[in-house]
């Protein structure tokens, strides 16, 4: 080899790192799926309260974070932010689809489609399967008529959020998320509240 | 801060604090001298714990497993494959040869196994979509014909998680791995993106045997007479049993009953998967496209050990989670050395045998009539016609391959 040929290892060297750079990007979208999809599942599906409708959501999201590769690599805390803001906009847009909500009110009346792995009281009393049921829906539908902004912020915070998190999720100040919560919990116990009323 | 706040704390910070995210000492101090704070508080409190008690009937009854994570992590991988091939990188890639935007995704993730590639027939062995495959391709084989082998979306999560678990019974190599721990379907994917445009003499090098092309007259109409050519290269999996490491995992997972007999330990399972080529007819008008394959055979042989292959193959057929009814049509397979099992999931494609120029084979169209293939072997070579139109249709141009 002499100096002449110098370019040509050059050449070589960038056709060798594709893979490895592939490789790379690879184990990071691993990484970041295995540590984001459970607590996203827990989060989505405080939304739409069926684990299929949940996974179909997480699938969208994904995808969408697997074509960005300028995202794969921002820190974790970054992605996950980016994570939940999809992730609830997807669940909220399916929740609203009229067409969905339909079906979702049928399959409700049929006691199929939600979650309905009994818990230990439902074994005791399979009535509460009914009871359960009923009572996500109208919780369901009073997170809907929060302020979008509010209803996120009650969700994350009650999935176990820090208030940096939300924050992050939100796009706003740390100190701003305070008084958000307080006012979405006020407005979300109110809203419950008129559900029940006759 | 070290005195009593004199002004009183706005809303929010009495609600973070209430939190624990923000508590200088002077909250505490102006509380206990502040009745206005002390009801505000109050309420805060009562209200946070009014609604973090409803909002709790809404957290699912339980998380993921990291099972059920692989699987979906599996099925991600499924959706993202077809639009990789539709959509590849332009450093590296030319546009893929078939016109995936208008086909539905079920219709897809069926044509990205039989269609895109009859190549992919052969990668079917380790994808997720063709994961029925992968328990027989793991016995010692070399495609003469194919067979279809029914998969319902259940079975074909179960096949997720038992192809997920493989790499717990010992190590798995693929070109690029480096010794690292490999994905078989990173493999399969790696290579159709190593896809080169060439012309059909060049193909025709690489696989190892002339092409065969369609007599253009039978083409539908608008579709262009002249195919663009590409090959993809040949590769091998290489996937070596660990006894010890197999012990721990079936331990480990629960089932003790099963072991990896003394004799599988170190055995190598060498996958040749071969160069395919692959013709692309577009249509200009319509965006849609015909696609023809064609690839020599899969064969699978076995590298040390003292296992004979039918053992091999009724050990992985008997690991825990692969689906009975899977297992069952694949046990059912008389001459399973040489029968490439294509998996047809079943809520998606429907299938029928047929037989093209006198060589048996498969049709397949999706439940939407957007598109059809037609898969069979001849000579020993793996052929394949997908395209948006009728299976019939499909199949007529199949029969003047020359």
């Amino acid at each position: 080899m002499n100096g002449n040929d110098a370019p040509e290892p050059g050449v070589l060297k960038l056709e060798e790192e594709v893979p490895e750079q592939r490789a790379r990007a690879e184990e990071r979208f691993d990484a970041l799926f295995a540590q984001f999809y459970p607590e996203m599942f827990g989060l989505v599906y405080r939304v739409l309260g069926d684990r299929m409708e949940t996974e179909d959501t997480l699938q969208e999201a994904f995808l969408k974070l697997s074509h960005d590769s300028a995202l794969q690599s921002r820190p974790d805390g970054e992605v996950g932010a980016w994570l939940r803001r999809v992730g609830l906009n997807q669940a909220f847009n399916r929740l609203r689809s009229a067409r969905r909500a339909r079906a979702r009110l049928e399959r409700v009346g049929r006691l199929e489609g939600a979650d309905l792995e009994p818990t230990d009281a439902d074994l005791v009393s399979p009535s509460g399967v009914v009871i359960r049921l009923e009572e996500q829906a109208a919780i369901r539908q009073a997170l809907v008529e929060v302020p979008e902004r509010q209803r996120e912020c009650l969700l994350l915070r009650h999935s176990g959020y820090s208030y940096a998190e939300i924050a992050a999720t939100l796009g706003i100040a740390v100190g701003s998320v305070g008084v958000l919560l307080a006012r979405a919990e006020r407005a979300f116990r109110a809203q419950y509240r008129r559900q029940d009323e006759p | 801060m070290n005195t009593t706040t004199r002004t009183c704390p706005e809303l929010g910070a009495w609600r973070a604090w209430l939190d624990h995210e923000d508590h200088p000492s002077s909250m505490a101090e102006h509380l206990q001298a502040c009745p206005g704070c002390q009801r505000l508080v109050a309420d805060l409190r009562d209200d946070a714990a009014s609604v973090g008690h409803t909002l709790s009937v809404l957290a699912p009854t339980r998380l993921p497993s990291p099972a059920e994570v692989a699987v979906a992590r599996e099925r991600l991988e499924t959706g993202r494959r077809p639009a990789a091939a539709a959509q590849p990188p332009t450093r590296t890639l030319e546009p893929i040869p078939v016109s995936v935007a208008r086909i539905s995704t079920p219709w897809r993730i069926a044509a990205s196994g039989l269609a895109a590639a009859l190549v992919l027939s052969l990668i079917i062995a380790f994808t997720p979509e063709g994961g029925a495959a992968a328990a027989s391709f793991l016995a010692q084989f070399r495609s003469q014909q194919v067979t279809a082998v029914e998969v319902t979306p259940q079975s074909q999560a179960e096949i997720y998680r038992t192809l997920n678990a493989l790499g717990n019974l010992g190590t798995i190599k693929t070109p690029g791995s480096d010794g690292k721990e490999a994905r078989p379907e990173a493999a399969a994917r790696g290579a159709a993106e190593q896809a080169r445009t060439v012309s059909l003499a060049e193909a025709g090098q690489e696989i190892g045997f002339s092409l065969k092309t369609p007599d253009p007259a039978t083409l539908p109409a608008g579709f262009d007479a002249t195919p663009r050519v590409r090959v993809m290269p040949a590769y091998q999996i290489r996937f070596t049993f660990d006894r010890n490491k197999a012990r721990g995992y079936f331990q480990s997972t629960g089932h003790p009953e099963v072991s990896l007999p003394d004799k599988f330990d170190g055995a190598t399972l060498v996958v040749s998967i071969p160069a395919a080529a692959l013709l692309e007819y577009q249509n200009g008008s319509s965006k849609g496209a015909l696609i023809v394959g064609q690839a020599g055979e899969l064969v699978v042989d076995v590298e040390g050990g003292k296992v004979g292959l039918p053992e091999m193959r009724d050990f992985l057929l008997s690991m825990p989670g692969l689906p009975p009814l899977v297992v069952s049509q694949l046990k059912q397979i008389q001459n399973w050395n040489e029968v490439l099992p294509i998996p047809v999931p079943v809520d998606q494609v429907h299938w029928q045998s047929t037989t093209i120029n006198g060589n048996q084979g498969l049709l397949l169209n999706d439940n939407s009539n957007v598109g059809s293939a037609a898969i069979w072997h001849a000579g020993g070579h793996l052929y394949g016609l997908a395209g948006s139109l009728k299976a019939s249709d499909l199949k007529r141009v199949a029969e003047t391959l020359r």
